[in-house]
């Protein structure tokens, strides 16, 4: 079987990606598709704990479904909110999100 | 496989206020359509019924005079009903009554005057609430969520007005991006403990420790992970920088409410969390947990940087955000305190008092803001104070109670937050912290003063329209923030039986 | 409720003013000013009675209120008043200097004239609250608030720099104060309580007791935060800023009692919470003390702006006072406790004159002056006890209260002669920038043009000036009468801190 770290391991790395895709990115879908990213390597880790350590119990999985459940909220309301600014400056372009702002 | 739990195993009666609230806003949602355009007010008093209502049943709960559903633990363990979810209920109510306080008459004169601010409004004071009852780092996060997604609507809901557009968008893909890391931190704490459930982790934790098995490292990063997305959410550094541009750009009365909100949330799910589930992640025997060194230099930078950075700022509304990152850092220190073994209980009663003190503070400064602005979101400069005090009496003097309640001059509630942080902070032998927590307040002083300066030593045209529910806002907040600073043993008694200690 | 205290009634009557003013809107500017000054006039006789119920004999606190503030189960906060010899007479100064500024105000201050009168009651009640307090959060409440009506007093009606004035003013006591905070905190935390007749009793039975090197940090915590409100050398950097900026009734009541509290701060708190410290300590601060006498007396006489002038001479009076109070014995200590007294007296006099001056001319330079006698011969007498008080003339006040302190610091077991012999020679300068300054202004030709019609005292004007006179000869003459009240409270303090020192050097 596949031992548990393996999955860590994607897991983490989905994780570093998303993270880097987000401070790299200027374009607010791919930052949100990141994000996505970051959140679906937490769901391999809840789903992989679960599996592995505690098959018995429902926990991990519940939490992975209400992870997806919330993350699709989420997105609705993000894309609205870019497409909002779209429509206003036909640019969804984050530059204005500028993280090292004082 | 599973029991099904019955409805009598939920023990709903001890979720009344928030359950209510969030009843409240579900079939506001429908009655709403079907109130004209023009009667929205309807709505507005409709919502103010409803925190009332569950405002007046936390109270009854708080004060123990009625004792709803059987015993602490509601939803399967998900949810704890105990003084702490009282006070933090108690909190979050008094802001959203402020908060719709504040919106009405703006919302009516920038014609938004829609149905939907309120009902989000009550939506995210519930996710507020919840967190302060988390039971369960699932509750942690699902709150999170109720109460930031529709902060992040509400951020933009003076569209198409482009700054406030870009403020919700800011705060929606920073807010995305700080809950990733806070599932991710939750999702290792669940690997190296195999639960998710508080109680059970504080168990695990001790366990994990005492084995020093790898479990160990998981627990920490996750621990790590988890203060980063929590630290978003109160806009601690360095987890910061999204506070002053998206409170420049949403609305006053928005900010008014979410600067609160979001930090009665948000320290109440770090106490839940730190406090309660990992106070037992002590590595070694005596020593405090941990997290309470990282914690601390969080609060250290956080008071730091807010304070310092205030003083250049020239917006009002940007002035104030940095102010509410100071405050951030302030209450970090009681948080971090709560990692002294036996201090955990005197720290969350500093970290509600503080926050009940601000709730009055910040809301009622972020409201005579909103009174100030004009219908463009113009006229919200520091400059634009000048003169005030000849105008708007009362406006002003309320608004010099807040600053001088923010910078923590005694007889105002501020005072009182600050004299239990710091006193919780030198019996957990954070010093340094307290120095530097101190050494801030005094740099705070200057720009508080500043504020109060301008109002009353310039002269100037500066002016201000309070119509009666934004008066009515203002002058509850300002004698709230004079009669707790006056009688603190109203906020001391309230929080002292505050404990984090699992009753049996 | 029990009864409630005459201490309590005195604290609290200017509170009770403000009421009226805040929330009567029909109240004319006459009828405000009238009310004010009817308020701290009736505050001013219930603390006559205060002086007349004291007990002599006993040395601790009397007419004590005590309830429970904020009670939890580490700890207890207590609104907890009363006086004792130390604080009687600075409750007395508070009450006398209060009605004096008051009236003083009439004429000058056409601006803004309610909230003025409400700071100035705002003002009493806070100070009053430093010298009865006996718990150190009422205490440090209101150490705090004291800053408020000051801030705005400056910053409203000041003179041009006033803004940067009022912002130094409570940026400097602030940053001091926070740091006594924590020490507060600290103290409390260690003994359960905050009030500061239980931590006594705990730190003389034993059962509360600091390792030497937390003693003096906590020494040293408080004594900035009261060095600067004193100011003592080289933290004085405010004071001559605030004095010149503030409008004459904000001087007199900044140099006639807020300094005060700095010293009052040293004598109650330092002194008794940290016997040994105080002992280790006494003669840097003395150093200080006269460097800061010498200093004070020295840029006096270089200045060419009477209130300049009289800001720095204030520096060299503390400098006495806290010399007085760190001899550590019973004379150095009556002597700086009179001499607090009677510095608020003829500064709160030499302000008040300065303030005449300029509202007649406008200006506060003495070269613009002289020969004033001629024009004004009833002020310029007045004006010369006040002066002579202030330098020290035998037969006034300024004399007993030097005097006193010399030899308490003569015959101080920790300081050493040459400290007396210095701060000897400040009396000296003392006398020569006093004198200078009286020459400058007030003597010599008539020669200006614009001096020559100056109208001579009105009657508000005259009786602030004259209440001030009668006591500068009632002290002068009378010290018995007033070294006797804090007689027993100051000889029981010297028992306590000689003992706590021997017991140490014992061990």
């Amino acid at each position: 079987m596949v031992p548990l770290w393996m999955y860590l391991l994607v897991a983490a790395g989905l994780f570093s990606i998303g993270m880097y895709g987000v401070l790299a990115r200027r374009n607010a879908i791919a930052i949100l598709m990141s994000i996505e990213l970051m959140l679906n390597a937490a769901n391999i880790n809840l789903v992989a704990f679960w599996r592995y350590n505690q098959p018995a119990q429902v926990g991990g999985q519940v939490f992975a479904a209400f992870v997806f459940v919330v993350a699709a909220a989420e997105v609705a309301v993000g894309l609205a909110l870019i497409i909002n600014i779209y429509r206003q400056r036909r640019s969804v372009v984050a530059d204005d999100v500028d993280l090292l702002k004082w | 496989m599973f029991e099904v739990p019955s409805l009598s195993d939920l023990n709903v009666g001890a979720t009344l206020p928030v359950t209510l609230l969030a009843l409240g806003a579900c079939v506001l949602l429908v009655v709403d359509l079907f109130i004209p355009r023009e009667r929205k007010s309807i709505t507005a008093w409709l919502t103010a019924i409803g925190i009332g209502v569950s405002l007046v049943f936390s109270l009854l709960s708080l004060s123990g005079a009625v004792e709803f559903g059987s015993g602490e633990l509601a939803f399967s363990d998900m949810y704890r009903a105990d003084r702490l979810t009282d006070t933090i209920n108690v909190a979050a109510l008094i802001t959203a009554l402020l908060g719709v306080m504040v919106a009405y008459d703006y919302l009516e004169r920038t014609r938004l005057q829609r149905g939907e601010y309120y009902i989000l409004l009550m939506f995210s004071a519930a996710g507020a609430m919840l967190m302060g009852a988390a039971n369960d780092l699932v509750i942690v996060f699902i709150a999170l969520e109720l109460l930031s997604i529709p902060l992040y609507i509400l951020s933009g809901f003076r569209r198409p007005q482009e700054a406030s557009e870009e403020s919700a968008m800011k705060y929606f893909l920073l807010g995305a991006f700080a809950s990733g890391f806070l599932i991710y931190g939750i999702a290792l704490i669940y690997g190296a403990t195999g639960t998710t459930n508080l109680p059970e982790v504080w168990d695990a934790v001790a366990g994990v420790v005492a084995e020093d098995s790898a479990a160990k490292f998981l627990v920490m990063i996750g621990a790590g992970l988890v203060l980063a997305g929590l630290g978003f959410k109160v806009a601690a550094v360095p987890f910061h920088m999204w506070t002053p541009d998206v409170y420049q750009g949403a609305p006053t009365p928005v900010v008014a409410y979410m600067s609160v909100a979001a930090k009665i949330g948000g320290f109440a799910a770090l106490v839940r969390v730190f406090g309660m589930g990992l106070s037992t992640f002590v590595l070694e025997s005596g020593a405090p947990a941990a997290w309470q060194d990282t914690i601390w230099l969080v609060a250290v930078l956080t008071m730091l940087l807010g304070n310092v950075v205030a003083i250049v700022q020239s917006d009002l509304k940007r002035l104030l955000a940095y102010s509410t990152i100071a405050h951030a850092g302030y209450i970090l220190i009681a948080v971090a305190a709560a990692g002294t073994a036996g201090l955990e209980d005197t720290a969350a009663q500093a970290v509600v008092i503080y926050l009940i003190a601000y709730a009055f503070t910040n809301a009622g400064a972020f409201a005579v803001i909103t009174a100030m602005e004009k219908d463009d979101a113009s006229n919200t400069s520091l400059d634009a104070l000048r003169g005030l005090a000849s105008r708007c009496p009362w406006l002003a003097a309320a608004m010099a109670v807040f600053m001088l309640s923010l910078t923590g001059i005694p007889l105002t509630a501020g005072f009182v937050g600050k004299w239990f942080v710091f006193k919780v902070a030198l019996q957990a032998d954070l010093v340094a912290a307290a120095v530097v927590g101190v050494l801030t307040s005094a740099v705070s002083a200057y720009y508080y003063l500043r504020v109060v300066w301008m109002m009353y030593f310039e002269e100037g045209e500066g002016d201000a329209a309070t119509p009666p529910a934004l008066a009515w806002a203002i002058g509850v907040a300002a004698v709230g923030t004079l009669v707790l600073g006056a009688l603190p043993y109203l906020l001391s008694d309230m929080a002292r039986e505050i404990t984090l200690a699992f009753g049996g | 409720m029990e009864d409630i205290s005459l201490v309590t009634v005195v604290f609290m009557l200017p509170l009770v003013g403000v009421l009226p003013l805040l929330f009567v809107r029909s109240l004319s500017e006459h009828t405000m000013k009238w009310l004010t000054l009817t308020v701290s006039l009736v505050t001013f006789g219930l603390s006559l009675l205060l002086l007349y119920n004291f007990d002599t004999r006993v040395a601790g606190l009397q007419m004590v209120q005590k309830w429970d503030w904020i009670s939890s189960d580490s700890f207890t906060i207590r609104y907890y008043v009363g006086v004792d010899g130390i604080s009687i007479w600075l409750v007395l100064l508070t009450t006398f200097i209060m009605p004096i500024s008051i009236l003083a105000s009439f004429e000058p201050i056409k601006d803004r004239v309610r909230l003025y009168y409400i700071f100035m009651l705002l003002m009493e009640w806070a100070m009053i609250g430093v010298f009865v307090a006996q718990d150190l959060f009422l205490f440090y409440v209101f150490w705090e608030v004291t800053l408020i009506p000051m801030y705005f007093l400056i910053g409203i009606w000041g003179s041009e720099d006033r803004i940067y004035a009022a912002i130094k003013f409570f940026l400097y006591t602030m940053a001091g104060s926070l740091l006594m905070l924590l020490a507060i905190l600290w103290l409390g935390n260690e003994a359960g309580t905050f009030s500061l007749p239980e931590i006594f009793a705990k730190l003389n039975s034993g059962e509360l007791s600091f390792s030497p090197s937390t003693e003096r940090w906590l020494f040293l915590a408080f004594a900035i935060a009261f060095a600067i409100k004193v100011p003592m050398w080289p933290l004085h950097s405010w004071l001559p800023d605030a004095h010149v900026q503030a409008p004459t009734a904000g001087s007199v009541i900044l140099a006639g009692v807020l300094l005060k509290m700095g010293t009052y701060g040293f004598v109650r708190f330092n002194l008794p919470l940290f016997p040994e410290a105080s002992e280790t300590f006494a003669p840097y601060i003395a150093l200080l003390a006269v460097i800061g006498i010498i200093y004070g007396a020295w840029v006096s006489y270089g200045q060419d702006n009477v209130k300049k002038l009289v800001a720095y001479s204030s520096i060299s009076h503390l400098g006495f006072v806290m010399l007085g109070i760190f001899a550590l014995n019973s004379s150095g200590i009556q002597g700086g406790i009179l001499q607090m007294v009677n510095h608020g007296i003829s500064t709160g006099g030499l302000f008040l004159m300065v303030g005449m001056l300029y509202e007649r001319r406008h200006t506060k330079m003495m070269n613009a002056f002289g020969g004033i006698w001629r024009a004004m011969p009833l002020f310029s007498g007045l004006s010369l006890v006040i002066v002579l008080s202030s330098m020290g003339l035998p037969g006034l006040n300024g004399f007993v209260g030097e005097f006193t302190i010399l030899l308490g610091s003569a015959g101080s077991q920790v300081l050493s002669l040459w400290f007396t012999v210095a701060a000897a020679v400040g009396i000296i300068l003392a006398a020569v920038y006093m004198l200078y300054m009286f020459n400058t202004v007030y003597m010599g030709e008539l020669d200006k043009e614009e001096n020559k019609r100056l109208p001579d005292l009105n009657w508000q004007e005259l009786w602030s000036l004259i209440p001030i006179v009668i006591m500068v000869f009632a002290i002068g003459l009378q010290a018995g009468f007033f070294f006797n009240y804090m007689d027993s409270s100051v000889r029981d303090l010297v028992q306590y801190l000689g003992d706590t020192i021997t017991a140490a050097a014992g061990r």
